[in-house]
């Protein structure tokens, strides 16, 4: 909840604000009495939230220009404006008016303060001493640009006039900025006769301005928004008649309220309450009211954001949280149905597999053990096939008689140079496992000195053991070396010439798959 | 603004408020975060175990094939006795049968000690293949004594008999003596293969 203080010339009052229903709290008369009486009230509600809303006449405007400045430059030369201007500066302030282009830019400043701000002390005194947290203090008139654009001004100049309980209050707004704001008092008069008063009045601003030039003469006509008392709108829109200078368009104070969000006030409550619920709602960046005045406001202020940046916070990760939450739920989903599916698929694959040849161990073992048997059956060889084989070749070379036969399940030399005596060599499967027969024999039947025929005879033997393809001759030891890099020797015409047969040495190889 | 310590103090527990509700918020996301990673853990199992499962079920023709064949030469192994622990004494009979079937002169034989050959995974248990190196000496009358020896170990099973070496020789007794003399030695090196199958029911 925020406390209001409304100060005027006859009366001040204490409104409470809650959700846009204004309920008047307290009055006190603008003496001692008054004073104490509101020291008193504000001991029973310390450390409240005020604003503080003031609807006094005698309010000073006036436009200065200064060089176009930031920051600390800027306040000091406004301080110093505001200085130079009006004797007691505790309630003024400095309204940008925008920027002029020339030869140097400037900034437009409108000066604004109460002409007697001795008798607001003593109140705004009690505020601050009782520790009440002050959002702000406000003209009524600092307060009208946001009226006027709640209103539908979207632009341009115009008037916002309505009756407050100070009085008939007139404000001119230009461009969503204020530039003057009087205060007419008005007593009780007939709704005719105050509807005619708002048309003498505003005509005489309208005046009053263009004499001080701030408003053009030849300008199109300014629109006066009119806010009327409840009821009487019919009675004013007859009064207000446009004209070449002043575009009236009236307004029902109730209808006001409607369109700004005012959703109670007391009853008989003025416009004033329009200006009070843009206090709450929409309060302008310019105003009265010190910084050191707004210490307690501010520390507030940074206790409820810390607090609400801390909630925000935890609010952005739960949003988070949630959002991945539902990933998880869908993923959940998503995890069950596809266990589903694998799980129906499993019982289908065991349905069948029942139907299976029984087995005296699992698929994987069985699987295993024929495969590994299986490579070993492949690496392994049998001697009977080669040893038939050469025993086929043989029957065609009754010359040759073997001495001994060496079968063995080897991997075959690659790519060595021929042995001695060697003539011809056959190239094995790189890197294959071969069975491999060393075959030694000699050749009967010939005499040593016939080298030449012996020779031939077991290249012809080596020859005849290649014409099954599935068999290499991988080297052939020849009895005489009739390489260059060997020694060839010979006994010709001596007694060993008819000794023992010379011995050759064929290397036959079978791969294995 | 400069706070003083008063508005320092004021500020305390604001302060711990924000820290206590953005904690709360970090310990929340860092919570979800980690059950997401959990859940997205089981969906890519459960995805891969899908796949496993429906790929089975498509080779389960292929299987069944692979099954029925693979039995085949598993019941074989079985029958033969190469499937199981080694059963030596069986082999010493069979030496001795074959001996006194082929009537062969000489035949001398030495059994070397177990070794492993190669262990297979398989589920639930490995199958573990072990080899026992045979040496046999045996005099022959001629090379078909050789191929009798070698068909006759075959036959009697409870090994795979893999002839790594053989080798024959004359013994330098002339082909025309007209008495039964071995005329031809033979040495092989066999190794006698058998398989373990720890997966197999008792």
């Amino acid at each position: 909840m925020k406390r209001l203080a409304y100060f005027t010339a006859d009366e001040h009052r204490v409104y409470a604000w809650s959700g846009g229903r204004l309920d008047l709290e307290a009055k006190f008369p603008v003496d001692e009495v008054g004073v104490a009486a509101f020291r008193e009230y504000l001991a029973g509600h310390r450390g409240a939230l005020f604003s503080v809303v003031v609807d006094l006449a005698g309010e000073d405007f006036h436009e200065e220009l200064i060089p176009y400045l930031r920051g600390n430059d800027r306040e000091q030369v406004i301080r110093r404006r505001l200085a130079q201007r009006y004797r007691d500066t505790r309630l003024a302030a400095a309204l940008s008016l925008g920027y002029v282009s020339g030869e140097r830019r400037n900034e437009r400043l409108l000066l604004t303060s109460f002409t007697n701000t001795q008798r607001l002390a003593p109140w705004l005194d009690a505020l601050i001493e009782s520790e009440a947290k002050m959002a702000g203090m406000f003209s009524v008139p600092l307060l009208a640009p946001a009226l006027a654009a709640r209103l539908g001004v979207k632009g341009g100049r115009c008037f916002v006039v309505n009756a407050n309980s100070a009085g008939l209050r007139q404000c001119y707004v230009d461009n969503g900025r204020l530039r003057f704001a009087r205060l007419e008092r008005a007593a009780d008069m007939t709704p005719e006769a105050f509807a005619a008063f708002v048309r003498s009045e505003t005509g005489r601003l309208a005046q009053y301005l263009s004499t001080l030039r701030v408003l053009p003469r030849d300008a199109p006509p300014v629109h006066v928004v009119v806010i009327a008392p409840p009821g009487q709108r019919a009675v004013f829109e007859q009064a207000l008649v446009s004209d070449a200078r002043l575009s009236f368009v009236t307004v029902d104070l109730a209808e006001a309220a409607q369109r700004l969000g005012v959703k109670s006030a007391p009853a008989g409550m003025g416009a004033e309450q329009l200006y009070l619920h843009l206090a709450v709602r929409r309060p302008p960046r310019e105003q009265f009211a010190r910084r050191e005045e707004r210490r307690g406001y501010f520390l507030w202020q940074l206790q409820r954001g810390l607090v609400a940046a801390g909630a925000l916070g935890l609010a952005a990760c739960t949003l988070y949280a949630g959002a991945a939450w539902l990933d998880i739920l869908s993923a959940r989903g998503e995890t069950a149905r596809v266990r589903t599916d694998s799980r129906a698929d499993q019982q289908q694959y065991e349905r069948l597999f029942s139907t299976f040849p029984v087995t005296q161990t699992t698929t994987e073992n069985m699987r295993a053990t024929v495969q590994e048997f299986t490579r070993i059956a492949q690496r392994s060889g049998s001697p009977e096939q080669t040893l038939r084989y050469v025993s086929r070749v043989l029957e065609d070379f009754p010359q040759i008689e073997i001495d001994s036969l060496l079968w063995s399940v080897d991997r075959p030399a690659e790519g060595g140079k021929p042995a001695a005596g060697g003539a011809t060599t056959a190239k094995p499967k790189p890197g294959a496992q071969a069975e491999v027969l060393e075959i030694q024999g000699r050749v009967t039947a010939m005499r040593r000195s016939e080298y030449r025929a012996i020779t031939a005879e077991v290249q012809r033997f080596a020859d005849a053991l290649r014409a099954d393809p599935s068999f290499q001759v991988q080297r052939t030891q020849l009895p005489f070396d009739v390489t260059s890099e060997g020694t060839l020797s010979g006994d010709i015409g001596t007694a060993s010439e008819g000794g023992e047969a010379p011995r050759f040495t064929i290397y036959l190889a079978r791969g294995l798959p | 603004m400069n706070l003083s310590a008063r508005e320092v103090r004021q500020l305390a527990l604001p302060l711990a408020a924000f820290m206590v509700l953005l904690t709360a918020g970090a310990w929340l996301v860092f919570w979800v975060q980690d059950k997401s990673a959990a859940e997205a853990r089981l969906l890519a199992q459960a995805r891969l175990e899908r796949t496993q499962v429906k790929e089975r079920l498509m080779r389960i023709a292929e299987e069944e094939r692979e099954v029925k064949e693979k039995l085949k030469v598993y019941q074989q192994l079985k029958a033969l006795g190469i499937l199981g622990e080694e059963q030596r004494l069986e082999w010493a009979d069979a030496m001795s049968r074959i001996r006194s079937e082929l009537e062969l002169p000489d035949l001398r034989y030495r059994v070397e000690r177990q070794r492993p050959l190669a262990s297979v995974p398989g589920k639930p248990g490995t199958v573990d293949f072990y080899a026992s190196a045979m040496r046999v000496e045996l005099a022959l009358l001629h090379e078909g004594d050789l191929f009798g020896l070698l068909w006759a170990l075959r036959s009697s099973g409870k090994a795979y008999y893999a002839v790594r070496r053989c080798a024959i020789t004359r013994t330098g007794v002339a082909a025309a003596t007209p008495n039964l003399s071995p005329r031809l030695r033979a040495e092989c090196e066999i190794d006698l293969i058998t398989i373990v199958d720890h997966g197999a029911k008792a």
